[in-house]
């Protein structure tokens, strides 16, 4: 559903993305991975027509009003209290008010909806991005960096948040370079690194193809098992 | 509509919220207002609408174009325009939310004015008129410069000369003959002319500032298009 097939982004001499190839299948939950300066970014803006590529096809086999975006930047009106925001694109979108508390209450801000979005934490403003983002049930969602900044229960509160909205028939594109949150979240990967794809397919299957399968320490599960409360 | 109306509302909202912008509304209403009880009330060589005149030229002239400018530079910088464009807003939806809900700012201020001025009933439609349109040039022209700037720093940056040639050029034109000729064609000008003399061309005043609206919707248009070309088009 969503393509990208040999596209080349250059900002005068430099070369952002280099012959980028990949396909993310509908109803999959497909990561983008890689460090920061990768062209991760880019490749959302290319996708969501924010700026154009030198060469390539790409698609995202939707409209711009089938799209949910979620960016680094908010974009959220500081002064206004979250239901305000939400309403805003309620009523753009031409969908019933109440909508908007529907997806505070599908990130957890139903309590602080009439808090004014200067007062909230970060991670709070992330899930209000997201509620914004999923607020008219688009078909495909945009998601950069979803959880970065944020702590560990929050963070997993999107990530169900995420299944669910894959569960009820969505494209999820993420990127993240947390490669622990890519495992455990992604049906298919593409791994990016100075602007090219160096591998991808299923994270499991790359994981194999490499010889990289290893347990890892999970000491946030001790904390979990030792006191039965989430880290937040 | 449903986008106009959503940006409008939400415009009003941060307004209120916006204390700032809010001052700059009542400011120049308040000050003409008292100048005119306290001054021109009380001294005979002092024309009773001199000060309704002077503040209501630097409200439209001076005020509305940075107040506009940074609005539109707040949404660029924090990205909110990136979002209601990825929503399928269209410049003129934006521009009429937007500007429209300063415009009726600017239309309750021209109010305010006519009330405190000692004018005739035909007086008075001709001072609100030039007003009114007066305030759209404003809005449109500060929203312009507004969507060109990066950032609300740059946007107050390059308004502010803006405001002060489009405010002062009247107040100097008005010693030198051909400044005024050349200022002839600005909408302050034109409406520093009606508002100090009713019986001046008021059809030609009318044109000008209606082509100064005109040039400076191409310019906000232009602008928005090529900032935010690829993702105003569904």
């Amino acid at each position: 559903m969503i393509r990208m097939q040999n596209v080349v982004k250059n900002y005068g001499a430099n070369t952002v993305l280099s012959d980028v190839t990949f396909e993310a299948h509908e109803r999959e939950i497909f990561g983008l991975l890689g460090p920061s300066g990768a062209g991760k970014t880019t490749i959302i803006n290319i996708l969501t027509k924010q700026i154009e590529a030198d060469a390539g096809e790409h698609d995202t086999g939707v409209t711009t009003f089938e799209t949910g975006l979620m960016l680094d930047e908010d974009g959220l009106y500081t002064r206004l209290n979250c239901l305000d925001n939400l309403y805003i694109f309620a009523d753009i979108y031409g969908i019933p008010k109440e909508k908007a508390m529907q997806a505070l209450k599908k990130v957890g801000l139903e309590d602080a909806a009439k808090r004014q979005v200067q007062k909230l934490s970060n991670g709070m403003r992330q899930r209000l991005a997201l509620a914004r983002a999923i607020l008219h049930e688009p078909r495909v969602l945009f998601l950069d960096e979803p959880t970065s900044g944020l702590d560990p229960a929050t963070a997993r509160g999107i990530h169900r948040l995420i299944e669910t909205l894959r569960e009820n028939g969505a494209t999820i594109f993420l990127t993240t370079h947390n490669m622990e949150e890519a495992v455990k979240l992604c049906d298919s990967v593409a791994l990016l690194n100075k602007g090219k794809i160096v591998e991808q397919g299923a994270p499991a299957e790359i994981c194999e193809r490499y010889g990289a399968i290893k347990t890892v320490p999970d000491l946030e599960s001790v904390f979990i098992k030792l006191t039965g409360v989430e880290l937040e | 509509m449903r986008s106009t109306k959503a940006i409008f509302i939400k415009q009003a909202k941060d307004i209120f919220r916006n204390p700032m912008i809010l001052i700059e509304f009542i400011i120049f209403p308040a000050v003409a207002l008292i100048m005119t009880e306290l001054i021109a009330k009380t001294n005979d060589a002092i024309p009773p609408n001199m000060f309704v005149t002077m503040m209501a030229s630097i409200f439209t002239g001076m005020a509305l174009i940075p107040t506009m400018a940074g609005i539109i530079a707040e949404d660029t910088e924090r990205q909110s325009l990136r979002f209601l464009v990825m929503a399928g807003v269209k410049p003129h939806q934006y521009l009429l939310g937007a500007g429209g809900f300063v415009l009726l700012a600017g239309i309750i201020g021209s109010g305010v004015f006519t009330l405190i001025g000692s004018f005739t009933a035909e007086e008075a439609l001709k001072f609100l008129t030039v007003m009114i349109l007066s305030a759209a040039a404003s809005i449109i022209l500060g929203a312009a410069v507004g969507i060109l700037s990066k950032n609300q720093q740059s946007a107050m940056a390059a308004s502010m000369p803006l405001a002060v040639i489009f405010g002062f050029t009247p107040m100097i034109a008005s010693f030198n003959e051909t400044i005024e000729k050349a200022a002839s064609v600005l909408y302050t000008q034109q409406m520093n002319v009606i508002v100090n003399d009713f019986s001046a061309n008021f059809p030609l005043a009318i044109a000008v500032i209606a082509a100064n609206i005109a040039v400076f919707s191409v310019v906000f248009a232009v602008a928005y298009r090529k900032k935010w070309m690829r993702t105003s088009a569904r």
